[in-house]
């Protein structure tokens, strides 16, 4: 309420005998105002969690036609683009046929560029709407600059450009500025679009998370409650019984089962805590304390071996043929090979591995024995292959 | 009965069938055992009678090429028999999948549990593209652990050989979120280089215990990449702009992994970087990578047998639900006992962003819960 006289500007002041002055309480004794559920705002509608959503008092006035709401008590006040309030059947009367010059301000408006008014102060109105489109596009963050100092000269060059659009300086400059901003930015602007909505999800998803362990928490201890007073229950019936039944002496009995008592809720308690650790961890909320466990593990075990690129006993065939440096001039890969836009090579596929693979098909096993039959006849030594064409 | 019919019967009477594991589109695994020894193994059985134009594609897949491979980190293909028209397929038994040790939270991993991993599938990988066949379905899902801790490439239904130069390959392989961006720009034309991004997008995963390029829509798959590594250039990637389905998805600028997996070492990163580099042609070889400084530094690569295991019980699960893959009717994944929950592609997005909250200066106004927009 105090900002109001610092954005008289915004209230038109050629409309303020009937405009502005329905907010400020010249009617204030009228028996309407006490009968509003609000009373530092004024009324409004709210939406469930109790926050305005649209703003309205008892002595609203539409500034066009002066009806106000003793008149019509459907009186709805909507917001122009150039935030002068209008009440819905003069927008209705105005701007149906199309868009017209504002009563007001003259500037010409459209039909669907009203909007629900918020806060009661316009000019809050406005710097909430100017903020907010800021925000949307200057959304970098301290990681997208190299130090400090700039990140503070970015913010200094926001701020300055959201309070020249508040306060009507330098109009089209500061929009030049903005959409020179836009386009030398559109990525980034995006990726931090992205930025956000995913920290907006992962937020989320924690607090699930955490009002979901409260839950299993409260549900546990529900239970405890519920099997102690079961518990407790039986055993009182059980000592009953006993004093009933037995001829031994009633304080001896009554003091055995207090012991007893005793002895099971300690028990329980601690029972209870051992739960509630492992409740925890397996949330992952006593992650160190997992890794230290698996450590201990680990040390007391086999010892880690060096690693050994290949296990198997394999045999390469390298030495027994080599691939033409320069290629070869083979009809099958022919269409592959010419490849005029490059998309085989884009796509990975590399012709020599068709050639090596020839190769190594050809000469694979060429020293292998046969398994049976020739039994006596010694392995071919040093087939060295030199293929000129396949 | 002719030779053929009495061999195919001793091979059967060698096989125990037990319990159903699991049931997808085009298979039923049961659990088994080798009649003689007791060995525990699983059955895979094809259902033939429905599909018209013969046996399915990726049980022909399967049994190619699994028929050639035999290492210790590709699943083992012990036998195959028939039975009246259903075709079986005899598996080695493992028990859990990587996606299950990745899931599971009460699991902590050390870098040197990374480390032997990645070793055991870039061995696994190097030996199936030394025999020319790539897998074009790596996920972790896919990456089965025996209980000795030895990891095993399994799933061959996606499987071809590669290198001849006249065939043009699908582009329809891969899980989406596995899938490098050649085959989401539509190459036909591919090479090993595709099943090593699978590898780094594993590798990233890995560390940061939820996948780590998820795109919703193949679109969206790109536009993921390209914001987390940056939009490619045509340095970058010759020739990218020219590919089938190429299309502009926008600018997005690099930011380095660092910011990212901020507890890796300069070796992992490096590592990554190569596996997850734009230019398939320069992108890092499963041979290069078991050479990679990465694997000899410290802390060596932690012995299978200390590797963390899955806690949580074996529940059978269905087959064939296969997260994100367009190629819905060709992969039953391959013979695996049972990740507990359904909604895999749930998988949940957690907190790599926490950190990035944390920021020193807030001078931002959030003013969208108190307006609507004028």
């Amino acid at each position: 309420m105090t900002t109001k006289s610092n954005y008289g500007w915004l209230q038109g002041r050629t409309v303020r005998k009937g405009g502005y002055s329905s907010n400020s309480h010249t009617r204030s004794n009228t028996p309407q105002i006490q009968s509003t559920s609000s009373t530092i705002f004024g009324g409004g509608i709210k939406d469930p969690s109790g926050r305005t959503s649209e703003y309205f008092s008892m002595d609203d006035q539409c500034p066009v036609c002066k009806s106000d709401r003793y008149l019509n008590p459907k009186l709805r006040l909507l917001v122009s683009s150039c935030y002068h309030k209008m009440c819905e059947s003069c927008i209705d009367r105005l701007f149906t046929l199309g868009p017209a010059p504002c009563p007001i301000c003259n500037k010409v408006l459209r039909k669907l560029g009203f909007s629900p008014q918020t806060f009661e102060d316009l000019g809050v109105e406005k710097e909430v709407a100017v903020r907010r489109r800021i925000a949307k596009e200057f959304n970098k963050r301290l990681e997208d600059f190299n130090d400090l100092p700039s990140y503070n000269d970015y913010l200094e060059e926001v701020e300055d450009i959201a309070f020249n659009l508040i306060n009507n300086i330098d109009i089209p400059a500061t929009e030049a500025r903005i959409t020179a901003y836009k386009t030398a930015n559109a990525a980034l602007t995006s990726l931090n679009l992205q930025r956000e909505e995913a920290e907006a999800l992962a937020l989320k998803e924690q607090e699930d998370l955490e009002r979901r362990e409260r839950e299993a928490r409260a549900a546990q201890l529900a239970q405890q409650e519920q099997q102690e007073r079961e518990e407790r229950q039986r055993e009182e019936r059980e000592l009953i019984d006993k004093l009933e039944t037995s001829q031994k002496d009633a304080h001896k009995i009554v003091a055995k089962s207090r012991i007893a008592a005793a002895k099971r809720s300690s028990a329980r308690a601690a029972s209870s805590s051992v739960n509630s650790g492992l409740l925890g961890m397996s949330f992952g909320a006593d992650y160190a304390k997992l890794l230290k466990t698996r450590t201990n593990k680990v040390n007391n075990s086999v010892p880690d071996e060096p690693h050994v690129p290949f296990q198997d006993d394999w045999y390469a065939y390298d030495d027994l043929y080599t691939v033409r440096a320069e290629g070869y001039d083979d009809i099958i890969s022919e269409a592959v090979r010419k490849d005029r836009e490059g998309i085989m090579r884009a796509g990975g596929y590399k012709v020599e591995e068709a050639w090596n693979r020839a190769l190594l098909t050809a000469v694979a096993g060429l020293d292998v024995v046969a398994i049976s039959g020739l039994g006596e006849q010694k392995p071919v030594e040093d087939v060295d292959v030199v293929m000129d064409s396949i | 009965m002719d030779a053929v019919e009495r061999e195919n019967l001793d091979r059967q009477k060698r096989w125990v069938k037990e319990q159903k594991v699991g049931e997808g589109a085009y298979a039923v695994v049961y659990r088994g055992r080798e009649f003689s020894t007791g060995r525990r193994v699983a059955i895979k059985k094809i259902k033939v009678g429905q599909f018209k134009d013969g046996l399915d594609m990726s049980a022909i897949r399967e049994v190619k090429y699994l028929r050639e491979l035999k290492h210790q980190n590709v699943i083992e293909l012990l036998d195959v028999f028939s039975n009246k028209t259903n075709l079986n397929l005899v598996l080695e038994f493992l028990d859990s999948d990587l996606e299950m040790i990745i899931k599971d939270r009460s699991l902590v991993f050390l870098p040197a549990d990374i480390k032997s991993w990645m070793a055991m599938s870039f061995r696994g990988l190097e030996f199936c593209h030394r025999n020319f066949i790539l897998h074009r379905d790596l996920k972790p899902n896919n990456l089965l652990i025996a209980s000795d801790g030895q990891l095993k490439i399994a799933d061959f239904g996606l499987a071809r050989d590669f290198a001849d130069p006249g065939f043009k390959m699908t582009c329809q392989v891969i899980t989406r979120w596995y899938r490098p961006p050649e085959l989401l720009f539509g190459s036909r034309y591919y090479s090993s280089a595709v099943d090593i991004w699978s590898v780094g997008c594993i590798f990233a995963e890995l560390m940061l215990r939820t996948p780590y390029l998820a795109g919703e829509s193949d679109m969206d798959q790109l536009k993921t990449i390209f914001r987390a590594l940056g939009t490619p250039t045509e340095q970058e990637w010759p020739g990218h702009t020219k590919l089938p389905d190429y299309v502009p998805v926008g600018q997005f600028p690099k930011t380095p992994l660092r910011d990212l997996f901020t507890a890796a070492s300069a070796d992992t990163l490096n590592l990554l970087t190569k596996c997850l580099l734009y230019e398939p042609r320069k992108r890092i070889s499963a041979s290069e990578a078991l050479q990679h400084p990465y694997f000899f530094a410290i802390p060596h690569p932690s012995h299978p047998s200390k590797l963390p295991k899955c806690t949580t019980q074996m529940v059978p699960r269905p087959l064939g639900e296969v997260d994100g893959n367009v190629d819905m009717a060709s992969t039953g994944p391959g013979v695996k006992a049972a990740a507990p929950n359904k909604g895999r592609l749930k998988r949940k997005m957690t907190s790599p962003m926490d950190d990035a909250r944390t920021r020193s200066i807030a001078r931002k106004l959030d003013f969208t819960k108190h307006m609507k927009s004028p």
